[in-house]
């Protein structure tokens, strides 16, 4: 079997997709775990030409953009639904193909702790950060 | 505030988390499609093979049952998935309609929308081709002289398509890249006959050179100076078709020049046809070494002379008593993957000797390893003393 990798972007015109990325996992609340859709994660902020913050409730997060030493590709596979050949192949003989939809390049890396935010208090915490090591900074 | 936030929808994209400019700001949402997206995966390749890819010159090959290898046109690479606890949040650049429409609403923040988190990525890491499966597919159904012969082909043909493979089918089944599997054909002398491609099978490989070293003879012609046209024609005439034919000198004679009045001119190599006959007179087994050299000198053609070290990597020796016995054991019919090579190796002798084993390794390639890594990995070596010829023995 022989799956196509293919680009229909064209040549160097495959769009560049970015990524944000933290340690441990971002949980939203549990009202909202199953429609996680449109909600906010955090607001994302450049403060200088080096610096990022990424605030998620009540935690900051400090992070820096980073070149990746390789490209990743994003890959979405594509089921051929021939009609034709449908009726006559079974399951196994389904044409899969690949399409690059985009490049990645960059990432947004937070690789700190995230900092508690005391100075900004809201009433109602939305999501919070969780981290796989114990204890918060501050 | 919350519930503002979470109408917003999708409108900047990737494009504006990687312009965000100092002193800016942005919302991260999740996107109004976020999901698992199993159907989208990320796959870490070198610089170098982006315009492969591009170019829509990669293929990912493999049966369901194997572990599916990525090959561009030249390399195999096999795909491992590399997972992470981090979160990879992957947004996607920005649908462009999306935000025309939102743009009018300028009292919003842009938003860029997560459309899913990725657990990992794929690497690739080079593999070697597999090219065993070639062999054992070719092998299955090899072309004969009695297929060859065959004129009437009509329904007999519907049976033998059984082991009956065109490039496209090796392609779909072989995991190599489209150059590993062409020079594996070439390497298992492999023809195209109708469209499918065949190994000869040995009796009739035999039967034509046989027949050309016959030829040479009747019409006084030299080894080093064959006349392509006049070979072709001189076999076919003796019921070899053109291809078979051709194939014949590919295998046991190299082109030495392109044009003497008008035609090709080809040598026939020594080495290869005294091979031949040696591995058709071990065929049945065994022989004692004089036995072999007598009947090996009187078959080979007068002209060319047969010399033991020919058979490196060919056939092996033992003493029985004050005898030694020949027999054949070809590097061509071992497996290629190193473990398995050794495994068969040391089934077939516990220690070995430097230079007997080197014709039957010095073929085997992995990469990233080198051939003293592969022989260190595979292989205990004892050097008795410090003059003494280094013995290889099972790990």
């Amino acid at each position: 079997m022989q799956i196509q990798v293919k680009c229909s972007c064209g040549e160097g015109d495959c769009p560049e997709w970015a990524i944000l990325e933290l340690q441990g996992t971002v949980e939203a609340q549990p009202s909202f775990q199953n429609s996680l859709q449109n909600l906010q994660i955090g607001i994302l902020c450049r403060q200088s030409q080096e610096n990022y913050t990424f605030s998620v409730g009540y935690h900051e997060l400090t992070g820096t953009k980073v070149k990746l030493k390789k490209p990743m590709l994003v890959l979405k596979k594509i089921k051929l639904q021939n009609e034709e050949e449908m009726g006559e192949r079974d399951v196994n003989s389904l044409r899969v193909e690949l399409d690059v939809i985009g490049i990645i390049r960059h990432k947004i890396l937070f690789k700190t702790r995230p900092k508690a935010l005391i100075s900004k208090p809201q009433p109602a915490v939305k999501e919070k950060v969780t981290q796989p090591s114990s204890t918060v900074p501050n | 505030m919350d519930m503002e936030h979470r109408r917003l929808g999708s409108t900047g994209g990737a494009e504006a988390v990687l312009g965000l400019q100092p002193n800016s700001t942005m919302s991260i949402a999740y996107h109004s499609l976020f999901d698992s997206h199993n159907d989208i995966t990320l796959l870490e390749i070198d610089e170098k093979l982006v315009p492969d890819i591009l170019q829509q010159r990669v293929t990912i090959r493999g049966q369901p049952d194997e572990d599916a290898v990525l090959c561009t046109q030249s390399k195999t690479y096999a795909l491992k998935f590399v997972g992470t606890s981090n979160s990879v949040f992957l947004i996607p650049p920005s649908d462009k309609a999306v935000e025309e429409c939102n743009e009018k609403d300028d009292m919003t923040i842009p938003v860029a929308s997560v459309i899913k988190v990725a657990p990992g990525s794929m690497e690739l890491v080079e593999v070697a081709p597999k090219l065993d499966k070639l062999k054992f597919l070719l092998s299955q159904n090899p072309y004969s002289f009695v297929e060859a012969s065959d004129m009437d082909i009509s329904h007999e043909r519907e049976k033998m398509n059984t082991g009956l493979y065109r490039w496209d089918d090796l392609a779909d089944k072989v995991q190599a890249s489209n150059e590993e599997l062409r020079s594996g054909l070439q390497a298992l002398l492999a023809v195209e006959i109708d469209g499918y491609w065949r190994v000869l099978d040995d009796k009739y490989m035999d039967m034509i050179l046989n027949m050309l070293l016959h030829d040479v003879i009747l019409n006084d012609w030299s080894f080093n100076a064959l006349n392509e046209d006049e070979v072709l024609r001189a076999l076919e005439t003796d019921g070899f078709p053109c291809n078979i034919a051709m194939h014949c000198l590919k295998v046991y004679g190299n082109k030495v020049e392109e044009h003497i009045g008008g035609s090709c001119m080809w040598r026939l190599e020594e080495r290869r046809v005294c091979v031949h006959f040696a591995r058709e007179i071990l065929k049945n087994g065994k022989m004692k070494m004089e036995t072999f050299m007598a009947e090996w000198i009187r078959k080979v053609p007068d002209g060319m002379h047969a010399s033991f070290d020919m058979l490196e990597g060919e056939v092996l020796t033992e003493k029985l008593g004050i005898e030694t016995l020949v027999y054949y054991f070809s590097v061509s019919s071992l497996p290629s993957t190193p473990a398995e090579r050794f495994n068969i190796l040391f089934q077939e002798r516990q220690k070995w000797e430097w230079k007997d084993l080197q014709p039957y390794v010095r073929d085997l390639r992995v990469p990233g390893l080198s051939s003293e890594a592969i022989l260190l990995k595979y292989t205990r070596r004892t050097q008795p003393t410090v003059d003494a010829e280094p013995v290889f023995s099972a790990r």
